[in-house]
């Protein structure tokens, strides 16, 4: 079962235009969503949550329509757009009090577990929080109000690197039971290589490739030198697919 | 949904500036003072409530909980209705208690009676459908659409307190209870207007927000 299937996405902005874009996110896989810095990652993130209003596509969650079943569909969706840059002179608390209130399955003996173990106090102010925390802190609110669908953006960037591998740990633990599943937009493709099932490759708009990631990594083995004998990896792919020659 | 929607406002969105111009009922009390600024000092409570939801990003924050756009825009709608229908309510008291303390009529413009109450309302009609509406086409332009709103609303705060200088309608500026029941109409008309403007606010920031890319 696909908890997420989007189909010919579109979106034309005066500068930049999202086209076609379509692929599934399987019950029970952590997809990778990768492409440069104004790929249009975010843009394919805001706008299958309604963020964004779309010119064409079909978005289908838990194999509803979206449009059609939103509040549904948010109940069981976690999503992390970016850090929480919302209310930042409020306490974790406050935010939590006022958001539990919105979710129909909210479970406190599970939020005060999370709070706990990724070690967030309550008490302090979401300016106070690290980068690492903030996301962290998303999440735990997520999996309490137990959402099997998790939408996170660039969720690793701006992270140390033990906070970064914290991070993808915590990724493999929401999926290991196979019922939930995580879409997450990246460039730093190693974390992809560590816990990624499957790749959605988006360039200017438009996707180039949706696979699960071996054979992803095998159809773009074209990309070798004659005299390279080692396997490209995804960090390799994306830098000969998208880098740029100068010469001053 | 919508007591939750409130406890939003109250709890993270609200600032305090809400609370304190919603409460100017008292300035009534005063000698002599233009009783409209009760009603323009709520505007700004507003225009100053929306500045604050704009930089903590709480439209933001809603769109992500389980909520359609239309009950994004049903929140900020509901705090300019209990905000407004508040500061009536809180001024209410002060007006009967104005009578009691002070004998001599208010010199500046009208007196805090029931026209004035039926005016207020229309003041608030005036700005809530330009200010809401404007607010709703792209969520950060709060100044731009506090100034839009203003306009026109202190515009018939003006014409009010000086209609009543005019000697053929004095009849507004009556407190007796006989003078009263004849500005009953002014009421009912006030009524009337912030019900069909609250309405179109309503249903045009609901669409106005659908074409919103946040």
């Amino acid at each position: 079962m696909n908890l997420l299937e989007v189909t010919e996405l579109s979106k034309n902005y005066p500068t930049f235009k999202l086209k076609n874009v379509s692929f599934q996110v399987p019950e029970g896989q952590i997809i990778g969503l990768i492409g440069v810095n104004g790929a249009g990652k975010t843009t394919i993130l805001k706008a299958l949550l309604n963020l964004i209003p779309v010119d064409h596509g079909n978005v289908r969650m838990f194999e509803q329509v979206f449009l059609e079943n939103e509040l549904a569909c948010k109940q069981k969706t976690g999503v992390v757009l970016g850090g929480i840059d919302f209310y930042k002179e409020k306490k974790v608390k406050d935010i939590t009090e006022v958001t539990k209130r919105f979710y129909e399955d909210w479970d406190e003996a599970a939020y005060q577990k999370f709070l706990t173990l990724f070690s967030l106090e309550s008490n302090k102010k979401i300016k106070e929080l690290s980068a690492g925390m903030k996301v962290k802190y998303l999440i735990a609110l997520a999996l309490s109000h137990q959402a099997k669908l998790f939408i996170f953006d660039e969720p690793t960037s701006g992270l140390d690197p033990v906070s970064r591998d914290e991070l993808i740990e915590i990724f493999l633990q929401i999926v290991k039971n196979g019922d939930k599943s995580i879409l997450f937009s990246t460039h730093i493709t190693s974390d992809l290589e560590k816990c990624a099932d499957g790749i959605v490759y988006i360039k200017e708009g438009e996707l180039v490739q949706a696979a699960p990631k071996g054979e992803f990594i095998d159809h773009f083995q074209k990309l070798k030198e004659p005299d390279e004998t080692e396997a490209l990896s995804l960090e390799d792919i994306m830098v000969r697919m998208e880098g740029k020659h100068y010469d001053f | 949904m919508i007591s939750n929607l409130l406890y939003k406002e109250v709890r993270l969105a609200a600032h305090p500036n809400l609370f304190i111009f919603t409460l100017m009922g008292p300035l009534v009390l005063i000698p002599g003072y233009p009783y409209t600024m009760v009603f323009i000092f709520g505007l700004i409570g507003n225009f100053i409530n929306l500045m604050y939801t704009r930089e903590n990003n709480d439209i933001y924050y809603s769109a992500l909980l389980p909520l359609k756009r239309s009950e994004i825009v049903l929140g900020k709608w509901l705090v300019l209705l209990v905000s407004q229908l508040l500061t009536i309510v809180v001024s209410i008291p002060f007006a009967f208690l104005r009578l009691q303390l002070v004998s001599r009529p208010n010199p500046v413009g009208i007196e805090a009676n029931i026209a004035f109450y039926g005016f207020g309302l229309m003041i608030f009609a005036c700005f809530n459908l330009i200010f809401l509406t404007s607010y709703f086409q792209t969520v950060y332009k709060v100044g731009t659409s506090f100034l839009k709103g203003l306009i026109p609303a202190t515009f018939v705060a003006i014409v009010v307190e000086v209609l009543t200088h005019f000697p053929t309608l004095s009849w507004l500026d009556a407190v007796t209870f006989d003078g009263q029941i004849k500005q009953l109409p002014i009421l009912a008309a006030g009524i009337l207007i912030y019900s069909i403007a609250m309405w179109r606010a309503y249903k045009i920031s609901v669409r106005r927000f659908s074409q919103v890319n946040l």
